[in-house]
């Protein structure tokens, strides 16, 4: 199993970030091109905080939690 | 070996023991094989492990019902106290080993309380919007998806499933390798 590489308030924020931004995009706040790209990438901040593992962070060897 | 062999020798041994179900092609077998090497030495004297392999023992391969390796059984006199399918981690692992050291169930991992209400959270959020935006069947799948994820641990379905799944896909991953 990956083990996570994200803090607790670094989780949450990823999750508000991508609520937001899926919000923006579904609800049709942001219309035309911008809102179909809002309506895809808030889905990552939001697997990525769920999860607790960002695969950028295990690129760069950076984390914002303890290492286990 | 017959499965009966099999049987007696697990009940007449003196000590706990883990029955590690291998063969030479299967990955996920040679991937936790040095941990548990490493348990068994940790454990040493106090729980046995019994490597079979799966090609060379079919017929004990029958007996304990086993559908796909690697498959660690942990035996507590003679009688099956836990069963992992699948490559575990090495927490997985030393919960069999302590299965079988006390003869209990190991206790179930569940989601810390703070990831469930973060996924309840989400998942409620997820739908709601999915709700407002049409409805849209993608955010209410999805919402539906975290939300299963917060309470997966406790669905008696899902954890009836996932040891097959987890063999199904041991097993693609072992004609891989």
């Amino acid at each position: 199993m990956k083990s996570t590489n994200e803090a607790g308030w670094d989780r949450i924020v990823r999750v508000l970030l991508g609520i937001v931004l899926l919000y923006l995009g579904w609800a049709g706040i942001v219309a035309g091109g911008w809102g179909t790209f809002l309506k895809v990438i808030g889905f990552v901040p939001l697997i990525t905080g769920l999860i607790g593992f960002c695969p950028l962070y295990a690129i760069f060897k950076f984390r914002t939690n303890k290492a286990a | 070996m017959t499965s009966q062999a099999f049987a007696d020798r697990l009940t007449s041994h003196p000590r706990p023991v883990i029955v590690d179900l291998w063969a030479p092609w299967c990955a996920p077998c040679r991937r936790i094989a040095p941990i548990i090497e490493r348990l068994e030495t940790e454990y040493d004297g106090r729980v046995d492990v019994w490597k079979v392999n799966a090609d060379e023992q079919p017929e004990v391969v029958r007996s304990m019902g086993v559908i796909g390796i690697p498959t660690v059984v942990a035996f507590n006199a003679g009688k099956e106290i836990a069963r992992k399918v699948g490559a575990g981690s090495e927490a997985d692992l030393r919960a069999m080993f302590e299965a079988a050291l006390l003869g209990e169930k190991p206790a179930r991992r569940s989601i810390a309380p703070a990831d469930r209400v973060l996924r309840l959270v989400a998942g409620a959020a997820i739908i709601v919007l999915g709700l407002s935006a049409g409805p849209s069947i993608i955010l209410l799948a999805a919402g539906g998806v975290v939300l299963f994820t917060a309470v997966a641990d406790r669905c008696p379905i899902w954890q009836a499933v996932r040891p097959r799944l987890a063999a199904l896909l041991g097993r693609r991953d072992g004609s891989a390798g």
